[in-house]
């Protein structure tokens, strides 16, 4: 089974995820959940993105990934039977009470060990194997050589990391934002510190211990032969257009490797898309090496922001594309269409219209529609943005 | 009151020099390749007075390897083991060792639920200093059995895979100690760092001061941690009939809830 798995932290991130081709999703739910600063899943949208998954044949997985505190063990066994209810696919955890309550009380839900208990052996996931979880999410610090320990040793699903930003901490181990801020990391309230400047001893040159982030385009097709099953992206707090971004461009690279046909030029082409879509720069970090400082930053954050996503199609009528603007464009643009099921397409904006008709040569006013002629129709959902990279020169 | 038996991090081969034979203390012997955060670790050998060993590595598939090698041959001195990683009890389920086990799973014991849900594998628990003096109290009251309160010294708050002070230096060609200080450039907090070849453990800047935990109920040792504090310092600790609050005034998060959702600011 190789399953490519989105982050969602909104209904429409969800359904976006599933329509560019994700496999499975997985989100916050109302509670116990590590990203309190997400839009977390209510129980009616839990249901409808449940119900959305199914109909499509994907899965939603939910986090409850929290270290639980004596106050969160009440109400716990009623929340996880309000998950299974709604036919969850699994729930994602790193407390032990929370598989010893699925367990104790038989409520049908698969278990998913977070990446919040740091695995780095085959005996730590066999520990979790016998308490009865399916699915281990293994650290990011894993090699290659103890990821491939671990499924020969075990043969439970693996679920890996391949693109995202890294904690500079194994995940679990670190408090920081509870003791500078009160915000408890492993309860979702991570201040993230780690992306701080420190002065350290008496050195002029500041101290900076953040990760770039992880990449694992051109390691793919040997995760997938050494046996990895799932492959996870982070960023439940990212925007429509990155998750669509990474996850088309993930799931064009994993159906070649699937079908034997992947080029060189495929992952580099890619990789550039990724890595453009994430700000940051990007890297293996643990899967082919023991990290060093190039694999972090020292100089401050290098995030390089861009307003490449121009809009997002809503309909087409009358041989014309209707746009909800997202960020400036304007008459000469060239553009790129991608979508679900849909190669790219170039198109060089040579007229467009507003609502009432006018024809209007920029758009500036973010969610203002616009109306571009268009041959054929593209379905809604289709993202426009600014072409930066032709695949013909990468073959 | 009576105090708690105390089980002391062995920082140093002195201070166990100093202390051993004293009756209620219990040394704790971070073990050579299996530890982070420590400026001194022992080797097994080197290891000369009963007491437990401490393993706070998360170990990779190696570590485990290792791992199974040493344990089958323990010295009789060893009473038990101090582990964070749940393959070491794992293996210690499979071999069937028989020795003490004390879970330490650091920042995890959080509720008295899982500890309990640990206890059926476990001899003990460390309670994670991360949590509330009152929530403390609670578990110690529904713990099936009595547990490890960690009670004095720097706290452990960060343990990152990376090598991060050999980073720095080679970044920027310092040649900066792997004990040192860190200063938030911003907001002025301050915290100390220590790298070894396993990984950079931060630790709070000062040490966080439980004194008031040694007469707690149902504790099998409260634990000391004299990383950074003199070995004098230690022994005063130790032999003082008050809480040295005046000393050493750093509750860190024990007198206060951490919070998780911002909008409980506004509450």
């Amino acid at each position: 089974m190789i399953e490519l798995l989105a982050p969602a932290g909104s209904l429409e991130r969800l359904k976006i995820a599933y329509l560019y081709g994700a496999d499975a999703a997985y989100v916050g739910g109302y509670n116990y959940g590590l990203r309190a600063n997400a839009i977390n899943f209510s129980f009616d949208e839990l249901k409808e993105g449940v119900e959305f998954a199914h109909r499509l044949g994907k899965k939603l997985y939910v986090t409850v990934n929290i270290v639980l505190h004596n106050a969160e063990l009440e109400g716990l066994k009623q929340y996880l039977e309000e998950l299974a209810s709604i036919k969850v696919d699994a729930i994602i955890v790193s407390d032990i009470v929370v598989i010893d309550c699925i367990k104790k009380n038989n409520i049908p839900l698969e278990i998913h060990i977070s990446t919040q208990s740091s695995i780095l052996n085959y005996e730590t996931a066999r520990f979790y194997q016998k308490l009865g979880a399916k699915r281990i999410v293994l650290a990011r610090e894993a090699s290659r050589e103890d990821i491939k320990i671990i499924k020969d040793k075990t043969n439970l699903d693996i679920e890996c990391f391949i693109s995202g930003a890294m904690c500079t901490s194994l995940s679990g181990k670190c408090v920081l934002s509870n003791v500078a801020t009160n915000r408890d990391s492993n309860r979702g309230g991570c201040a993230q510190i780690c992306r701080w400047t420190f002065k350290i001893a008496n050195e002029n040159d500041l101290f900076s211990m953040t990760p770039k982030d992880l990449n694992m385009s051109r390691f793919l097709e040997d995760m997938v032969n050494i046996g990895v099953n799932s492959f996870k992206i982070e960023g439940r707090m990212r925007s429509i257009y990155y998750i669509a971004t990474l996850v088309y461009e993930y799931r064009h690279l994993l159906d070649k490797i699937i079908n034997h046909t992947i080029k060189e030029s495929d992952i580099l082409y890619s990789n550039d898309i990724i890595n453009r879509c994430a700000n940051r720069e990007s890297t293996a970090q643990f899967y082919d090496k023991f990290p060093t400082e190039k694999e972090q930053y020292f100089l401050g954050r290098e995030e390089v922001s861009n307003q490449d996503f121009l809009g997002v199609v809503l309909d087409y009528q009358d041989h014309m594309l209707k746009i909800e603007e997202r960020n400036y464009f304007k008459i000469g643009d060239v553009v790129e269409f991608f979508g679900p099921h849909l190669e790219p397409i170039t198109y060089t904006i040579n007229k467009m219209y507003d609502e009432d008709g006018n024809t209007i040569k920029v758009a500036r006013h973010p969610q203002m529609v616009v109306y571009l002629p268009f041959d054929t129709s593209l379905p809604p959902n289709t993202m426009m943005r600014l072409k930066i990279f032709d695949k013909n020169d990468y073959l | 009151m009576t105090k708690n038996n105390i089980l002391l991090i062995a920082s140093n081969p002195e201070l166990v020099k100093e202390l051993k034979g004293k009756d209620n203390i219990t040394f704790l012997f971070p073990l050579s390749g299996f530890t982070v955060g420590f400026p001194t670790t022992y080797n097994l050998n080197e290891i000369t007075t009963t007491g437990y060993i401490f393993i706070n590595r998360l170990l990779d598939n190696a570590g485990i390897a290792e791992f199974k090698k040493i344990i089958t041959n323990l010295p009789a001195n060893i009473k038990g083991l101090v582990f964070d990683d749940l393959g070491i009890l794992n293996v210690l389920m499979e071999l069937n060792i028989n020795i003490s086990k004390i879970l330490f799973l650091n920042h995890f014991n959080c509720n008295y639920a899982s500890i309990n849900i640990y206890l059926s594998y476990v001899d003990s628990v460390v309670i994670s200093p991360d949590i509330s003096e009152s929530e403390i109290d609670e578990i110690l009251a529904k713990s099936t059995k009595p547990l490890v309160l960690y009670t004095f010294g720097h706290v452990n708050i960060m343990y990152s895979r990376r090598t991060l002070l050999t980073n720095y230096n080679n970044y920027f060609h310092r040649q900066v100690k792997n004990v040192t200080s860190l200063e938030d450039d911003l907001t002025h907090h301050k915290f100390k760092i220590m790298e070894n070849l396993y990984g950079t453990v931060i630790y709070t800047e000062k040490p966080f001061n439980g004194l008031r935990y040694l007469t707690k109920p149902n504790v099998l040792y409260n634990l000391i941690n004299p990383v950074f504090l003199t070995n004098a310092e230690i022994i005063n600790i130790i032999n003082s009939n008050t809480t040295l609050e005046n000393i050493y005034p750093y509750n860190y998060l024990s007198t206060q809830k951490t919070i998780y959702k911002l909008k409980e600011r506004d509450l």
